[in-house]
C-alpha cells in the first residue's frame, strides 16, 4: 500500500454510495422473461425457418420478435439476431411495408416494432453477422441449421458480402421509421433490456 | 444524393434526431459543476446504449450519449464519431491532415471534438447548450453535410496530388 500514491486513487469507487458504482440491474424490470440459452435459440430459429420457408413472413417476423431473449446469454443472443437477420433477408422489398403493418398493429405492436428496431441496429453495429466469425458456432449448436446459414451467405458473397446485409438493413430501418417513429430509435438508446 | 445513399443518410437523420434530444443535467458528483457526462463517465446509469450506422465495413457513424433515464429524462451529451473512407495510403494522408486541420481549429466549428474518439477519424461533441443556443435540425443537417461532403473532399484532394507540377 505504501508503495502507491494515494492521491491517484479515485476514492469515488470505492464507496459504495457513489454515483460511479450505481447498479444497473435495478434499471431492469422484474418481468423480464427467464434467461434462455443459445439452444433455446436455436429451436426457435428452426421453428420460425419452417414458416419462413412456408411462405408465411409476417408470422415468422412476428414470431421472431416475440420471443426475443432480452434476458438472456450472450450466446443466444447472437444465435437469436442471425435469425432475424435472415428473416429480414428473406423478405421482398415489395412485401416489406405490407408485412411491418401487420407486425407492428394488434396486441404489443409496438414493442414488436422496438424489438425489430433494437435488432436493426445491433446488425449495424456487429460486422456481418451470420457470416464469418459466427457460423462455427452455429455449428455447433445446431447442425440442422448450417444448409440455411451457408446458403445465405453464398448469396450475400455474390452480391457485395456485408454491404447487401447492410443495405436490406438500412431499408427496414426506413420504413420501420415511418411506422413507428423516432420515437422507438429513442427507445433503442434508453431501453436497458439490450437484445 | 446518389440512390444508394440515401437510405443511408436518412437512417443517419433520423437517428442523430433522436439522439440529439438532451437537456440540461448538472453533474451529480460535484456541486455547481455541469460537465458533458459522455465524457465524463461519472455514471453508468447516465450512459445509454451507443448505437453504430454502418453502409459496409468502413463507414460507420457512432453515437454515444448520456441521459437520465428515470421519469424525468434529461440527457446532457452526444458524442458521434466519424470513420472516414481510407481506400489507400494517399487517402490515410489525405484524411489525416484534413481532420488536423480541422481539430486545430475546433473553436470555429463550436460542436467538433479536439481529438478524435479512439479507433475514429473524427469526433463531434454535442451538448445541451449547443442544441439550446444553435437551430437542431440544421445540428442534424450539419452532420449529414460534413459526412457527404468529406468523402467528395478527399476524393477531389487525391486528384489534385496526381497532377504533376
Amino acid at each position: 500500500m505504501s508503495q502507491i500514491n494515494y492521491r491517484t486513487i479515485n476514492i469515488d469507487q470505492l464507496d459504495p454510495e457513489a454515483s460511479v458504482n450505481f447498479p444497473m440491474e435495478t434499471l431492469l424490470p422484474a418481468t423480464l422473461p427467464q434467461p434462455g440459452t443459445s439452444s433455446d435459440a436455436a429451436n426457435v430459429a428452426t421453428q420460425v425457418r419452417q414458416l419462413l420457408r412456408g411462405g408465411d413472413a409476417e408470422g415468422a417476423l412476428r414470431a421472431v420478435l416475440d420471443t426475443a431473449p432480452l434476458g438472456g446469454d450472450e450466446g443466444a443472443k447472437q444465435v437469436h439476431l442471425a435469425t432475424v437477420t435472415e428473416v429480414l433477408q428473406g423478405i421482398r422489398q415489395g412485401e416489406m411495408t405490407r408485412v411491418l403493418e401487420g407486425v407492428c398493429a394488434g396486441e404489443g405492436g409496438a414493442e414488436r416494432a422496438d424489438c425489430l428496431m433494437k435488432y436493426i441496429y445491433k446488425g449495424m453495429s456487429s460486422p456481418a453477422p451470420g457470416s464469418g466469425a459466427q457460423s462455427p458456432r452455429n455449428k455447433s449448436v445446431s447442425p440442422q441449421s448450417t444448409g440455411g446459414f451457408s446458403q445465405i451467405q453464398g448469396r450475400n458473397l455474390g452480391e457485395g458480402g456485408g454491404g447487401q446485409q447492410m443495405s436490406v438493413l438500412l431499408n427496414w430501418h426506413e420504413k420501420l421509421v415511418e411506422i413507428a417513429g423516432t420515437g422507438s430509435i429513442v427507445r433503442v438508446m434508453t431501453d436497458r433490456r439490450t437484445v | 444524393m446518389s440512390q444508394s445513399l440515401r437510405p443511408y443518410l436518412q437512417c443517419c437523420r433520423s437517428s442523430l434526431t433522436a439522439a440529439l434530444a438532451i437537456s440540461n443535467f448538472a453533474s451529480q458528483t460535484s456541486e455547481r459543476h455541469n460537465v458533458p457526462e459522455i465524457e465524463a463517465k461519472s455514471s453508468p446509469e447516465l450512459i445509454l446504449n451507443p448505437i453504430t450506422i454502418s453502409r459496409n465495413e468502413h463507414e460507420k457513424l457512432y453515437s454515444g450519449l448520456t441521459c437520465y433515464p428515470d421519469i424525468e429524462p434529461s440527457v446532457n451529451s452526444v458524442r458521434i464519431s466519424l470513420s472516414i473512407k481510407q481506400a489507400d495510403e494517399i487517402e490515410k494522408v489525405l484524411v489525416h491532415k484534413f481532420t488536423r486541420f480541422l481539430q486545430q481549429r475546433a473553436e470555429s466549428f463550436f460542436i467538433l471534438r479536439r481529438k478524435p474518439v479512439k479507433g475514429y477519424d473524427i469526433s463531434f461533441l454535442v451538448t445541451n447548450y449547443h442544441t439550446e443556443h444553435l437551430l437542431k435540425h440544421q445540428l442534424v443537417e450539419f452532420i449529414i453535410t460534413f459526412m457527404e461532403e468529406v468523402d467528395k473532399e478527399v476524393s477531389e484532394m487525391k486528384l489534385f496530388v496526381r497532377i504533376p507540377c
